[in-house]
């Protein structure tokens, strides 16, 4: 099969591959960058474990080519991080016990990141119907939904913080 | 987080990807296999030697699964040929290039189906896995109301978000596996059983593990097959599961059929429970099947003192995967019996669920006819009416559920805890697939011997590390596991004290120790259970829980919100069997719910506020936990159905409630 070049931008870097045309997107950044992040749970969209932000939208990267992100922003689990720093949600994930094996914990988060990043405040009926494109089989979500509530507050606690720094 | 090693997130060099063809006819013979490079069952002639949960051999080896089909296949999805590529795509298109010719046949795939039809097998005389009678003989007693029912749990899918996976790597000696598992220990049995090999020749490292619930507890055929190719091809093996994958050929559990009569007097005394356990066995021998219906069978009659019972067991074979462990795995199936009658009788004697319950309960311990034993019931479910706030609900037309948890402690359970250079290191013999067993085991090292927490590590399953082990499953981890800790920390300690006199914890750190044990454990550990839930059906049909509650007994919590979390996720999977889960095949054999959420793996929109309410009465053990991770899915369904039935007026006898029998 005649390879194909891509070029994205992965958590804040530049990459250039050359591919099968046919690479999904899930695929490219696991074999191809080595970002095991992104998980694989279905292959057919249903439970959310790939999910990552493309141009800033939460997208499931199993059904995305490779190709049509070719010169768009990607970010993946790996890259909500700073400085070796946990973002509020990653935190909130283990302190309100959100994950038990941690296999759909990237998704989630990768949604639950683009859902606070709205600013708008959620009820928990609200956070269920958005959480509800991906799958957890351990927590029985009570633990996901708790730890997105307590996300938003450490965000927005970060924020006042951040504001006050700026005054 | 996104630092986790899963199977597939681990790439060695020069690596093969393994693609498998499965048949895709139930019944067939299988006439010629072809493709270049392709492994199939003339090639490899092996046999799956276990299936799940440490189960033994067949008791009949011809009715073993082969590790690839030869002459016949015997459900959609049995693995014909394996093909190996540089990458999982070409794998998949190398899968595309195989031949397989296929004589179809006609399918037995329905239990029905297969007891009136031909043996499936060639040479046996009927598909009858096997039948046994639990219990005592007695004629029928003289009763004043006698019911009658049949039940029905249908078959459902583990599903954990993770699939199965594996590599295999042979170095032309040793074969080294790492794999998704919840027992190394078996995995290693089951492949050194299969291809006949040395077991100091083969070496199984698990991965982290994203679930299992059942499904990987034992052997599968890609594990031989993988094993076979990485030592053929002298390169690694690497095969993840496809979720289509998972859903075709991975044990399903469940897939229990009941036939229940049960005798009663007016005053509603239950005075006999007769009845017929049939469990959908798949397509062959060795697994679960091979003893899950006595299994169900001794514990039909639930915290209830009952006299007299008789119950026929028996397992059939259909052409469909192997039935395996599901979480409860058996323990939801005799509950459902047994509950489901209660509420029946309950109704036909106009009398309210809760007090016919209890009214059949002893304030001593009593062993049933069936081989159950339970402590004195009666105080506990008196509690548990309490606190599941029975007399409020009971308003909102609440189902309530009772039950006894069998976990599986025996055999034992295996441990080794190391001291080296003021590191503490321990290896179990059950491996953890998400339930955190490092929590309780750094705090059982700590009450034992004093060590800070932090400096103590849980390791993966190896079986390098640990010479032996049982497995993660059948609510046994923080019992038979947590109890090998203890003994193996007493050892220590008691090796310390010979050598050094007064114990001391600095001293033993400064030191190098490695102690080892196999903690066995006999007889049976069971515990109370109960759920209350709430519902609301619109005219459609579709079922909204509303309140969802747990009351357990724990003997002792060793990590609370763990037990929180866990009990809530099963909850959920109580849910989700209730309301959404089932493997649907055509009358040809062909699965219809094909997708992880055609096989109703319940999101977080349908779910309740879960209510978790646990009291701690410590049990013999020495450190005081009881089972619990299969509490929850034994006892939702039970609440939950009689929620609907009270709520639509519609009599409940299976699992899933169809969203068609309940609209009008």
């Amino acid at each position: 099969m005649k390879k194909i070049t891509v070029k994205m931008e992965v958590n804040g870097k530049d990459v250039e591959r050359e591919i099968d045309p046919r690479m999904l997107l899930a695929t490219f950044v696991r074999d191809e960058l080595r970002l095991t992040g992104t998980h694989i749970g279905c292959d057919t969209t249903n439970c959310g474990a790939c999910t990552l932000l493309l141009d800033g939208k939460a997208v499931k990267s199993c059904t995305v080519l490779a190709a049509s992100a070719s010169g768009k922003k990607v970010l993946t689990i790996e890259g909500i991080s700073k400085d070796g720093t946990m973002h509020p949600v990653q935190k909130a994930f283990i302190e309100k016990h959100g994950l038990q094996c941690g296999f759909c914990t990237p998704g989630m988060i990768m949604t639950s990141y683009w859902l606070l990043g709205k600013g708008k405040k959620l009820s928990r009926e609200e956070i269920r119907k958005y959480l509800s494109g991906n799958l957890c089989r351990c927590t029985g979500y009570q633990g996901i939904v708790d730890s997105v509530e307590y996300a938003a507050e450490l965000m927005e606690s970060e924020k006042a913080k951040e504001k006050a720094r700026n005054r | 987080m996104g630092k986790g090693q899963y199977v597939d997130d681990i790439t060695l060099p020069n690596m093969l990807y393994m693609g498998v063809v499965r048949s895709t006819y139930a019944r067939a013979k299988l006439i010629k296999v072809s493709g270049e490079g392709a492994i199939d069952g003339n090639e490899l002639r092996a046999l799956r030697a276990s299936v799940g949960e440490g189960a033994a051999a067949a008791s009949n080896l011809d009715l073993m699964e082969p590790i690839l089909a030869r002459d016949m296949v015997y459900y959609v999805g049995q693995p014909v040929a394996a093909v190996f590529s540089e990458d999982r795509y070409s794998a998949e298109d190398k899968i595309s290039g195989v031949e397989v010719e296929y004589e179809p046949l006609k399918a037995f795939n329905a239990v029905k189906a297969a007891l009136e039809g031909e043996p499936i097998h060639p040479g046996t005389d009927s598909n009858i896995l096997r039948e046994t009678v639990v219990g005592n003989a007695f004629d029928d007693p003289k009763a004043d109301v006698v019911v009658e029912d049949e039940l029905t749990n249908e078959r459902i899918m583990p599903n954990p978000i993770e699939t199965r996976g594996i590599i295999a790597d042979y170095d032309g000696k040793r074969l080294t596996i790492y794999i998704s598992t919840q027992s190394v220990h078996s995995i290693k049995r089951g492949i050194c059983s299969s291809l006949k090999l040395n077991p100091d020749d083969v070496r199984v490292i698990q991965a982290d593990t994203g679930g299992g619930f059942g499904s990987k507890g034992g052997l599968y055929p890609e594990y031989v097959i993988a094993a076979y190719a990485a030592m053929k091809f002298k390169r690694p093996v690497k095969w993840i599961e496809t979720r289509r994958e998972h859903l075709l050929a991975t044990n399903a559990g469940r897939g229990v059929h009941g036939k229940m009569k049960l005798f009663a007097d007016k005053s509603g005394k239950l005075l006999a429970l007769r009845g017929e356990i049939t469990v959908d066995s798949g397509a062959f021998g060795g697994g679960m099947a091979e003893f899950t219906a006595p299994y169900i069978a001794m514990q039909v009659t639930g915290p209830y003192k009952i006299e007299k019972a008789s119950i026929t067991a028996r397992s059939v074979m259909t052409d469909k995967p192997v039935q395996g462990p599901y979480r409860g795995a058996g323990r939801p199936e005799a509950a459902f019996m047994m509950e489901r009658m209660m509420d029946m009788l309950a109704d036909k004697l106009n009398m309210d669920p809760v007090k016919l319950r209890l009214f059949n309960m002893s304030d001593k311990p009593f062993k049933s006819p069936l081989g159950l034993e339970i402590d004195a019931a009666k105080p506990f479910f008196e509690k548990a009416v309490q606190e599941l706030d029975y007399e409020r609900l009971r308003n909102d037309k609440a189902g309530i559920g009772f039950f006894v948890l069998v976990p599986a402690l025996a055999p034992g359970e295996t441990a080794r805890i190391r001291i080296n250079s003021g590191k503490v290191d321990v290896w179990l013999g059950g491996n953890a697939h998400g339930q955190g067993h490092e929590v309780f085991v750094r705090k059982l090292i700590r009450e034992e011997l004093g060590i800070p927490e932090e400096l103590v590590t849980l390791n993966k399953g190896d079986t390098d590390m640990l010479q032996s082990g049982i497995g993660s499953w059948g609510s046994r981890s923080a019992i038979a596991g947590g109890a090998a800790v203890v003994s193996a920390a007493r050892k220590m300690k008691k090796e310390f004290e010979e050598k050094h006199g007064k114990f001391s914890t600095t001293e033993l750190l400064n030191g190098t120790y490695d102690s080892f044990v196999f903690e066995k454990q006999e007889g049976q550990l069971n515990s109370f259970g109960a759920n209350i839930a709430t519902a609301s059906i619109d005219k459609y049909g579709v079922v909204k829980v509303k309140e969802c509650i747990a009351y357990y007994d724990l003997g002792r919590m060793l990590n609370p919100p763990m037990v929180r979390g866990q009990i809530m996720g099963g909850m959920a999977q109580g849910i989700g069997q209730t309301l959404y889960e089932e493997l649907v095949h055509s009358d040809d054999g062909q699965l219809l719910t094909a997708s992880i959420s055609d096989a109703g793996v319940p999101i977080a929109e349908n779910m309740p506020e879960f209510v978790v309410k646990v009291v701690e009465n410590g049990s013999r053990l020495p450190h005081g936990a009881k089972g619990l991770g299969e509490a929850p899915t034994i006892g939702v369904p039970l609440a939950l159905c009689r929620a609907i039935e009270l709520v639509s007026g519609k009599r409940i006898r299976s699992t899933p409630v169809k969203q068609e029998y309940l609209s009008d």
